[in-house]
C-alpha cells in the first residue's frame, strides 16, 4: 500500500477509481433529482446552478443519471473482467500445467477466438438475447479471456521446472495442490495488471453498446446511452454528449493509470532497471 | 522460406474450420425459429413458405448435416442471399437466369472498409513513429512526458464520442466538414478531380476516428521498444565509432524497432474491422461494421454468418501475410526457417 502511494501512476489511478466508487455507492445521497423523473418543463436545459449538467430531451437531470451511470460502469467493468478471468486463469493453467496436446488444444482454441473480431461476436451473440446488464456482463466476459490465457501460460511454463517446484511434486503433492500453492501465487502479478487493464477497454465497450442501443435500456441510465440521446439532440445540446463522454474518458483513464502503476511496482524487472 | 509457407498456409486449415463452427453454432443457438424473422420481414409469408424456405436452407435437418452442407457451400466461397427483401447475395455478385447482375453485400462493403482502414493504418504508422522516436530520444524529458500524458488520454477517449464532437465542431457549428456517407449528393455529376476532393473531404473525419486506439497503442511500442534497442551493445559500438547521433537513431534503433511492429498489425486486424461498427454507424458509411450492425439488428442470419466468417478469414489472411512479411524482413527468422 505504501509503494502504490509513492508511484504517481498508481496514486493518480488508485484517486480515481475510489472517487468513482464512493460516487456510485452514495449516488442517492449525492444525486439532486431522481434519475428517471421525467419534467416536461424543464426540456433541454443548458447546464446551470439547479442542473449542473442541464437535463435531456425527457427533462431528467443529467447529472443526477450521470451520478447513478457510474454504478453500470462500475458493475460491468468488476463483472466482466471477473468472468474473463477466472476462465482465462483456468484455461491457462491446465494448457501451462499439463502441456502437451491439452495446451495445444486449448491454445489454438485461443487462436481461433483472437482472429474472430470481437466486437462482431459480442454483436452477434447479444442481438438473440434480451439487451440487458447481464448479459453484457456476460458476453463481454466470455469474450475477452484470450488474453489471459495466454498470461498465465506463459508464466505457468516458465515456473512449471522451476526447483521449488519440482522439489514439491517429488514430495508427491497432488497436482492441485502444485498450481494453487506453488504455481498460481507466482504468476499473480501479471493476472491482477491484465485485469486492471481489462476493466479499461469492458467499460470502453459497454458503453459503446449501450450508445448502439444493445446495452443498458432506458429508463436505466448508462454513460453509454446518455451518449445515444446526446447524439439525438447534437445540434441543441452539446452537454447531453459532453458529460457522459468525460466521465467514460476519465474511467477508463484511472483503469489504465493504476495498472501501468502497478505493473511499474509489482515487476522486479523494472526494480531492477531504476537501481 | 518455402517450407515455412507450406506449413503456415497448412495450420490455417484447422483454424477455418474452427471459425466456421463457432460462427455456424452461435447463429443456431439462438432460441426460436430462424424462419420467423424472415417471415417478420414479409407478412405474407404462409406456412407453406416458411416450410419451403426450412428446405432451403435445411433446417429441416440435424444440427451437424446443416453444418456440413453449410461448410461445402462456404467452401465454395457461397454464402447464400440475405433475407432481406432484396435477396441479395451475401459474398459476390450472381447473374439471375434473365443476365440481370446483383452484386453481393460484402463485395460492395468491403472496399469501403478497407480504404478507410488502409489509410488510417498508414497515418497511424507515419505519427506513431514519429511520437515515439521523439518521446524515446527524449526519454523523461517534456516532449516525453507530453506524449505519454497524450498516449494514456488516447488510450482512453471512447472514440464514438470524440466522433460525436468533431461532428458537432466541424459539421454542425462550423460547417466545414460533411458528416455522413462518403459522397455529397450530385456526386456522379462531378469531373474528377472533384469527386476525389469530395471522397477526401468525407474521409477526413472516419479515418481521423479509426486511427484514435491504434496512434495511442503504437506510439508507445516504438518508444518501448527504442529504449530497450537503444540500451544495446551495438548501438553503444556505434556510438562508439563516432556515427552521428540521427544515423544511429534512424538507421540503427529504428530500423530494428520497427521489424515487430510488421507482426502488431497483423495483431490489430480484428479490433479495426470490429471498431468499424461504431465509427460506420456513426457516419452513415456503408462499409462492412455497418452492414453487420444492421444484419444483426434484422436477424439477417446468413449476412451475420457471412460476415463473421469472412471478417474472421481476413484476419488470419492478414495475420499470415504479417508473418511472411516478418521472416522476409528480418534474416534471422528467415535463415533459421531454412536451416
Amino acid at each position: 500500500m505504501k509503494k502504490i502511494i509513492q508511484n504517481p501512476l498508481a496514486l493518480s489511478g488508485l484517486i480515481i477509481i475510489s472517487s468513482i466508487l464512493f460516487i456510485a455507492i452514495f449516488a442517492p445521497w449525492l444525486s439532486p433529482y431522481d434519475p428517471n423523473f421525467i419534467d416536461i418543463h424543464s426540456i433541454l436545459l443548458p447546464p446551470s446552478l439547479s442542473h449542473l449538467m442541464g437535463t435531456d430531451g425527457l427533462g431528467r437531470d443529467v447529472f443526477s443519471r450521470m451520478l447513478y451511470g457510474s454504478r453500470i460502469s462500475l458493475l460491468v467493468g468488476f463483472v466482466a473482467v471477473g468472468i474473463a478471468t477466472l476462465i482465462g486463469t483456468f484455461l491457462g493453467a491446465i494448457a501451462g500445467f499439463y502441456r502437451g496436446y491439452i495446451d495445444s488444444i486449448i491454445m489454438r482454441f485461443v487462436d481461433i477466438m483472437l482472429s474472430i473480431p470481437t466486437f462482431f461476436l459480442i454483436l452477434a451473440v447479444i442481438a438473440f438475447l434480451t439487451p440487458s446488464i447481464w448479459n453484457i456482463m456476460i458476453v463481454i466476459g466470455l469474450t475477452s479471456w484470450m488474453g489471459v490465457t495466454r498470461l498465465v501460460r506463459a508464466e505457468f511454463l516458465s515456473l512449471r521446472n522451476r526447483e521449488y517446484v519440482l522439489a514439491s511434486e517429488a514430495m508427491g503433492a497432488s497436482d492441485f495442490r502444485l498450481i494453487s500453492k506453488h504455481l498460481l501465487p507466482n504468476s499473480l502479478t501479471p493476472i491482477i495488471v491484465s485485469s486492471v487493464l481489462g476493466i479499461a477497454s469492458a467499460v470502453l465497450t459497454e458503453s459503446g453498446l449501450s450508445f448502439l442501443g444493445l446495452g443498458v435500456q432506458a429508463p436505466q441510465s448508462s454513460w453509454g446511452n446518455i451518449l445515444t440521446d446526446g447524439k439525438e439532440y447534437i445540434q441543441f445540446a452539446w452537454w447531453l454528449s459532453l458529460f457522459p463522454g468525460l466521465a467514460i474518458l476519465i474511467t477508463v483513464l484511472g483503469y489504465n493509470l493504476l495498472g501501468e502503476g502497478l505493473r511499474d511496482l509489482l515487476d522486479p524487472k523494472n526494480k531492477n532497471q531504476k537501481k | 522460406m518455402f517450407n515455412y509457407l507450406i506449413k503456415r498456409l497448412l495450420w490455417m486449415i484447422p483454424m477455418l474450420i474452427g471459425i466456421s463452427l463457432i460462427s455456424f453454432f452461435i447463429m443456431h443457438l439462438a432460441p426460436g425459429d430462424i424462419t420467423a424473422s424472415e417471415s417478420a420481414f414479409n407478412p405474407k409469408a404462409s406456412e407453406e413458405s416458411r416450410q419451403k424456405l426450412r428446405a432451403l436452407y435445411n433446417l429441416d435437418k440435424p444440427l451437424m448435416t446443416q453444418y456440413s452442407l453449410w461448410l461445402k457451400r462456404i467452401v465454395k466461397l457461397d454464402f447464400g442471399n440475405s433475407f432481406a427483401s432484396h435477396q441479395r447475395p451475401v459474398l459476390w455478385e450472381t447473374k439471375d437466369a434473365k443476365g440481370n447482375i446483383s452484386k453481393g453485400m460484402i463485395q460492395d462493403a468491403l472496399p469501403i472498409t478497407l480504404m478507410i482502414n488502409l489509410i488510417g493504418l498508414l497515418i497511424i504508422f507515419a505519427l506513431s513513429i514519429f511520437l515515439g522516436v521523439v518521446s524515446a530520444v527524449n526519454q523523461n524529458r517534456w516532449p516525453d512526458r507530453l506524449i505519454t500524458i497524450i498516449v494514456f488520454i488516447g488510450f482512453a477517449v471512447p472514440g464514438f464520442w470524440l466522433a460525436l464532437l468533431l461532428m458537432y465542431w466541424t459539421g454542425v457549428t462550423h460547417s466545414w466538414l460533411p458528416i455522413s456517407g462518403l459522397h455529397s449528393a450530385g456526386f456522379e455529376k462531378m469531373d474528377h478531380f472533384s469527386q476525389y476532393v469530395d471522397l477526401f473531404k468525407h474521409l477526413i473525419l472516419p479515418v481521423s476516428i479509426s486511427c484514435l486506439g491504434g496512434l495511442a497503442s503504437i506510439s508507445l511500442y516504438v518508444r518501448n521498444g527504442m529504449l530497450d534497442v537503444l540500451q544495446q551493445d551495438f548501438i553503444t559500438t556505434a556510438r562508439a565509432k563516432g556515427l552521428p547521433e540521427n544515423k544511429v537513431i534512424y538507421s540503427h534503433a529504428l530500423r530494428n524497432t520497427l521489424l515487430p511492429l510488421i507482426t502488431i498489425i497483423g495483431l490489430s486486424i480484428p479490433g479495426l474491422i470490429g471498431g468499424s461498427v461504431i465509427g460506420e454507424s456513426i457516419f452513415a458509411i456503408s462499409g462492412m461494421g455497418k452492414l453487420f450492425f444492421d444484419a444483426v439488428l434484422m436477424r439477417d442470419f446468413p449476412v451475420v454468418m457471412g460476415i463473421l466468417t469472412m471478417g474472421s478469414v481476413l484476419t488470419l489472411f492478414g495475420n499470415l501475410i504479417a508473418d511472411i512479411g516478418y521472416a522476409w524482413a528480418d534474416p534471422r527468422i528467415r535463415r533459421g526457417i531454412s536451416n
